[in-house]
């Protein structure tokens, strides 16, 4: 009981980027962030029915939150998206630990991002993908495109044949990273 | 004839631009509803709407049924169509059933837009007035077998083109001959959805050439003046990214050259009307042509930056009969333009388009800027057509100052809601090598090292964004009841998406 207690005060969290990066934001947040060592000035600005945005050393920069699932974010800056998922340092600890064990899913599903019709899919169970490399060939708004793989790894599973109508977000196929 | 009332066979920000000259000029104008699109801006612009939403079919898309759009306008009586860009505007029966039902189409000839738009007959003309070819096939392979014959004999790489391909659709660039059955099934595929003829030909490929596509302005006396050129080799598989006019990589030698060449591609067809005659324009400056649009194109805003001339204008006073108001060396290019392309896509994930509602939409307004647009609040990007949310034309007195007026314009171009290319834009505004003008079709995979533009502290404020917003979900369900009524908080166009 005393150490749950001690959890709900913890006046920490942590923002985990795609890329493993930790930023930590002491709670609650306000008008300061600590950024290399100093406390600097945070102003933001918020309008649902609008544009929000941070002023940051004298520079605007627009932002939204795209997507938000539990604690999975992604938000738009100056057009940039970036992923996060937002840990407090219990959760942070677990997760790392969790890691460790090789228990956290290192599975990235390929997501149809749009909806459309399978024309050929380049890939099999098995194949080793590279980052960039085309491994389906989607067609959508009258265009064949190539679907992208966006991490390097082997295919774990393909859940589409051709000729198959997908809607959007539907896994196509789904990638062990390594 | 005057025309005194014209049915746009389009939509999107091209209609709207069409409306806006048709006002000008006093011509009442009509375009066509769709179910796929009800409450697009472009219906409001309009005086009249025909409605064609009562029915969804994505087999036959409205702007693609040319008895239905022909029998409306008789209907509605209108005196002539302009087509746009794209579905209906290079389809030569379309021009001829015009013709035939006495409906003024605002365009060139049935015949120009049949013999250009087959490309193996446009090389042909070109040919014979000695204007500057690549080699290839001569007319179309019928199979990968052929293909594979005709491109060992020219040497890879070698590029497969739809015959009755345009807009930079039905193109694949076959590096070895192992690529050649794989590529030659995708591109007939492709060219048999896209332009209902599965015909290929094969050329040879230039290594990072420069596209270069001359405007011209045909009347129907035979009077054919060029108005400069456009830039335009920034293009992500042969899909233009951006557009400026005049090129950095010609002079007045070049230009007189090349824009002779164009003028006489057009009237080995008696062409008139606005057309574009498109260019590859190698390292050694020497040029061939590739292809001719017989329409208004994208990227017509920066031509008429520079020269002052509203091409839509003369398209639809060229249709009246009349004679061009001014012969070629009347057309002086003024300073220079540069279009920026904004489109919903992802340029984080291989520029996949990213569908979804246009919440808000702002950008600066000056004498330099002017934005091209068919959305606006609460608009939506479909599936069913392009991802274009808007052309961003600015213009400077020479190009480094439309370079810094591009920047500021960019960087207060907001968009809320889709994934968009302003961050690509932005790359590619600091790039050395394109600030300098030093670039050709392999920019975007050679010199990009990144498609977007990031700057430093982005990541740390995204980050900061994302923890405040999780803090107070904690802390709301920690405070507050659930509200039953929630549907007061959501905006009206999300509500009415849920409602349907």
């Amino acid at each position: 009981m005393a150490r749950e207690a001690k959890t709900k005060k913890s006046s920490k969290l942590i923002a985990l980027s795609a890329s493993n990066k930790a930023y930590e934001f002491k709670k609650p947040l306000e008008k300061q962030i600590k950024y290399q060592g100093k406390m600097v000035d945070i102003k933001l600005h918020e309008d649902p029915n609008g544009f929000s945005y941070i002023v940051w050393k004298n520079k605007k920069y627009l932002l939204d939150v795209i997507e938000k699932n539990q604690n999975r974010y992604t938000v738009m800056i100056n057009g940039v998206w970036y992923s996060f998922t937002v840990e407090t340092p219990i959760s942070l600890k677990r997760r790392r630990y969790l890691e460790e064990k090789g228990e956290v899913s290192s599975m990235v599903s390929i997501e149809a991002p749009m909806p459309g019709k399978i024309i050929d899919i380049l890939v099999e169970e098995g194949a080793e993908v590279k980052e960039g490399e085309p491994i389906i060939i989607l067609e959508a708004m009258k265009m064949q495109n190539e679907i992208t793989s966006h991490v390097t790894g082997i295919v774990k599973s393909v859940s589409v044949k051709k000729n198959d109508s997908v809607m959007k977000d539907d896994v196509m196929i789904e990638i062990q990273k390594g | 004839m005057k025309i005194k009332s014209l049915l746009i066979a389009n939509r999107g920000e091209i209609a709207i631009r069409i409306i806006r000259t048709a006002r000008k000029m006093g011509i009442k104008s009509y375009v066509i509803k769709t179910a796929k699109e009800p409450n697009a801006w472009y219906l409001e612009e309009a005086d009249e709407v025909i409605d064609f939403s009562e029915s969804f079919d994505d087999n036959t898309p409205e702007f693609l049924d040319i008895e239905r759009i022909i029998s409306n306008a008789k209907k509605n009586k209108v005196d002539a169509i302009h087509p746009g860009y794209g579905f209906l505007a290079e389809n030569p029966d379309f021009a001829r059933r015009c013709e035939e039902e006495k409906i003024v189409f605002i365009g060139p000839s049935h015949d120009a837009i049949y013999r250009m738009g087959h490309k193996t007959i446009a090389k042909e003309l070109a040919r014979a007035n000695k204007v500057p070819l690549l080699g290839g096939s001569e007319g179309t392979v019928s199979d990968a077998e052929e293909a594979r014959k005709v491109a060992n004999k020219i040497g890879y790489p070698v590029i497969l083109k739809a015959a009755a391909g345009g807009g930079g659709r039905g193109m694949r660039v076959i590096e070895k001959e192992k690529d050649v059955e794989r590529m030659f099934t995708l591109c007939t595929n492709e060219a048999a959805k896209a332009f209902n003829n599965p015909d290929v030909f094969i050329e040879r490929f230039v290594r990072e050439p420069r596209h270069i596509e001359f405007q011209i302005l045909g009347d129907k006396h035979g009077n054919v003046v060029h108005l400069g050129e456009r830039e335009c080799s920034v293009q992500r598989k042969h899909q233009k990214l951006l557009e400026e006019s005049p090129s950095p990589a010609l002079d007045d030698a070049l230009r007189k050259e090349m824009g002779e060449a164009a003028i006489n591609i057009a009237k080995s067809v008696n062409y008139y009307s606005a057309g574009t005659v498109e260019f590859l324009l190698d390292k050694d400056n020497s040029f061939s042509f590739m292809e001719m649009n017989t329409r208004i194109q994208v990227e017509h805003p920066v031509t008429e930056m520079v020269t002052g001339i509203d091409l839509i204008e003369q398209m639809i006073l060229i249709a009246e009969g009349k004679k061009l108001p001014f012969t070629q060396k009347d057309i002086k290019l003024n300073g220079w333009a540069i279009e920026w392309r904004i489109n919903a896509e992802d340029v984080q994930s291989g520029f996949s388009p990213s569908l979804g509602t246009i919440e808000k939409i702002s950008w600066p307004e000056n004498e330099h800027i002017r934005v091209d647009t068919g959305v606006r609040d609460g608009s939506v990007i479909t599936p069913y057509y392009d991802s274009m949310i808007a052309k961003l034309i600015v213009h400077g007195e020479n190009r480094e100052k439309a370079l810094q007026q591009s920047s500021l314009a960019i960087r207060k171009f907001w968009i809320k809601g889709p994934k968009t290319t302003l961050a690509f834009c932005r790359a590619v505004l600091q790039n050395r090598n394109f600030r300098k003008g030093k670039f050709n079709t392999s920019f975007l995979s050679k010199e990009l090292k990144l498609n977007y533009h990031h700057e430093p502290d982005e990541e740390l404020l995204a980050a900061f964004f994302a923890t405040y917003d999780f803090a107070r979900g904690i802390q709301e369900t920690e405070d507050k009841p659930l509200y039953v009524e929630k549907g007061k908080e959501i905006a009206p166009w999300v509500l009415n998406k849920r409602l349907r």
